[in-house]
């Protein structure tokens, strides 16, 4: 077993002429927190759809735990263990928030082996748990279509604690909060903390100190630098980037 | 959900079926047998609600599995037919056959025409019974496996189904030799269960649909409370969170397009018994678009609801076009209904009463899910 719960090595894919990740090699420690950082543009959701499958890569691979995960199918990448929010919300519209999360507990991911209708004791005090963690106790049986976008949010991150994968990836969790479900987004994040390996993407420093152990800032795909919070600040060629120079405007 | 809530679904499906078995009590066998007809087609409602209503899968042609059913079921009672058995060879052999044999050809089932030998399995009804069943499901299976495996969805698979079903009804026209093309097979025997022939206006044929029926609405309503069910509705709001959660979407979506092959299979293999036909008309755009209409009016969000809608529109088609003051218009007037429906209870007559109940119970039905359904 490796010591990593997530690695990318020399992961890239190309678009045509366009490389939107070029060689992003990245090492995630079991239940690390890692940030990603970059501009727009410069490859951080295109990474994440390259480890979760839903891009495939045309060079590197994707090692979850140890084992090659690269290009396989979206469903099979989910089984192996690898869960991921998007940046816009993606839930079961049509389905209460029970159901929401009921079938995020997806233990039994087969057709037949769901013919069966109600769930163990166990099953549904977990679900009624994790509902109660993410604050939606008085929403459980309102129809996840008609929440607010922070209770969406926050249901999605609930789908992924009961699916409880090895690695998570969060994709921007905040955008389009207020400052108060941000703070309540980052009590979740950091309850995740610890039992899962998370990669996250997101804008927002005030956030990020808040949640970050660990910082990969991506520039035109590539790797631009990697270390802590404090350190990433003071990166000359990561103010470089984030600031505009003639190295960027160049290309 | 409430026990409440339950409760009223299980009401009305017991308020349903009690009606369906009292029917007979009118003494009116004609009208009986049209019923009868009539319940077939709310399996089909049902099996179209299944589909578009529970995974999100419009199909166009929906016809191609009742024609596979209604076929399968024809050919052992065309063999069964007292035509089939005046052709002069000690089987029998349907008289088509003999019409567009070749002179001098032998009148054996094995070689009477081209292809002719493909009947020979159908001397059997229970083959026949089988075939109106597995044939749908292999072809759903199939075809399931093709579209939802390349991710075709929303109206790419509406459009798909309606060119097959047209294909099909192409290739059954004109496979004449084998399937007496455009004019079908008509004058059928009597199906026989265990001894009792089913003739067509008898009771005993009537109560054999409505229990099938019975079967048919309480397995599929069962099915889609089963986890798996909520699966399914859950790859309908968003495919990508499924596949995310670990879910083989595709598979999900073959299995319920398959059981709604099924139930189609056997809406056209019970029509055949009552109707005394089949013909390529089952595959008509037409019908297979009627079907849609049906399960629209009903509530296509409800198993129940999209079967009463078929059964209600056929009785009222059937009404309105044997008065004499609306025999021109019924069909206006049908259409005016449907467009009714749509523009006012866009989650049809199934969802109307939904939302009547849970006002009578103090619960309000959310308005974005209304606003969703028109889009």
């Amino acid at each position: 077993m490796s010591v990593y719960a997530l690695e990318t090595e020399a992961l890239g894919v190309s678009f045509g002429r366009f490389r939107a990740v070029d060689g992003v090699s990245l090492k995630v420690a079991k239940g690390e927190l890692r940030v990603l950082l970059g501009a727009n543009g410069a490859g951080k959701t295109t990474l994440m759809d390259l480890i979760s499958g839903r891009t495939r890569s045309t060079s590197g691979r994707v090692l979850l735990n140890g084992r090659d995960v690269t290009n396989l199918r979206e469903y099979r990448i989910a089984r192996a263990g690898i869960g991921r929010k998007f940046q816009i919300p993606s839930i079961f519209t049509g389905l209460t928030v029970r159901q929401n999360i009921e079938v995020a507990q997806s233990r039994y991911p087969g057709v037949f082996s769901n013919l069966r209708i109600g769930r163990s004791a166990a099953d549904r005090a977990r679900v009624e748990e994790v509902i109660d963690l993410v604050g939606l106790s008085d929403q459980m049986k309102t129809e996840a279509g008609t929440l607010s976008h922070g209770q969406i949010q926050w249901l999605e991150l609930g789908m992924l604690m009961i699916q409880s994968p090895d690695v998570i990836l969060l994709d921007e969790p905040t955008a389009g909060m207020t400052q108060a479900e941000t703070g309540k987004t980052a009590a979740i994040i950091n309850r995740l903390k610890g039992n899962h390996t998370m990669l996250v993407v997101e804008h927002d420093m005030a956030f990020v100190r808040d949640i970050a152990e660990k910082i990969t800032v991506l520039h035109l795909g590539r790797v631009l630098a990697e270390g802590t919070v404090a350190e990433i600040e003071s990166d000359a060629a990561v103010r470089a980037a984030y600031l505009g120079s003639q190295e960027i405007s160049a290309c | 959900m409430t026990s409440l809530l339950t409760n009223y679904r299980i009401w009305a499906y017991l308020l349903f079926f009690a009606v369906l078995l009292a029917l007979p009590l009118t003494g009116d066998d004609f009208w009986l047998n049209r019923v009868a007809k009539y319940l077939c087609f709310g399996m089909l409602g049902a099996a179209i609600a299944l589909t578009w209503g529970y995974a999100g899968v419009l199909n166009l042609g929906q016809g191609l599995f009742f024609g596979l059913g209604a076929y399968a079921m024809a050919m052992p009672l065309k063999l069964a037919s007292y035509t089939s058995l005046q052709q002069g060879s000690d089987q029998p052999v349907p008289d088509f056959m003999l019409w567009n044999a070749q002179p001098g050809a032998s009148t054996d089932l094995c070689c009477i025409t081209p292809g002719s030998w493909l009947w020979i399995p159908f001397q059997s009804q229970w083959f026949g019974v089988a075939m109106a069943i597995i044939a749908p499901v292999i072809v759903a299976t199939l075809l399931g496996r093709l579209i939802f495996g390349q991710r075709i969805s929303g109206v790419f698979v509406s459009i798909i189904t309606l060119a097959l079903v047209l294909l099909a009804r192409l290739l059954l026209v004109d496979a004449q030799p084998l399937t007496n093309g455009f004019n079908g097979l008509t004058d059928l025997g009597y199906f026989n269960l265990f001894g009792t022939e089913l003739d067509p206006y008898a009771v005993t044929t009537y109560y054999v649909i409505t229990i099938a029926l019975i079967v048919v609405l309480v397995l599929a309503r069962l099915l889609v409370a089963t986890r798996a069910g909520t699966v399914l509705q859950a790859t309908r709001d968003s495919q990508t969170r499924a596949l995310y959660l670990g879910y083989d979407v595709p598979a999900y979506q073959t299995f319920f397009f398959a059981v709604s092959a099924a139930i189609s299979g056997l809406a056209g293999m019970l029509y055949v018994v009552v109707a005394e036909f089949a013909s390529p008309s089952f595959l008509d755009l037409t019908f297979s678009v009627s079907m849609v209409v049906w399960a629209a009016v009903g509530g296509r969000g409800s198993i129940l609801g999209a079967c009463i809608g078929a059964i209600l529109i056929n009785v009222l088609e059937a009404r309105a076009s044997e008065t004499e003051a609306l025999v021109e218009a019924w069909k206006a007037i049908v259409g005016l209904v449907f467009v009714l429906v749509v523009i006012w209870l866009p989650q049809g007559l199934g969802g109307f009463a939904h939302d009547m109940m849970r006002r009578l119970t103090g619960r309000r039905r959310p308005e974005s899910l209304k606003q969703e359904v028109r889009q």
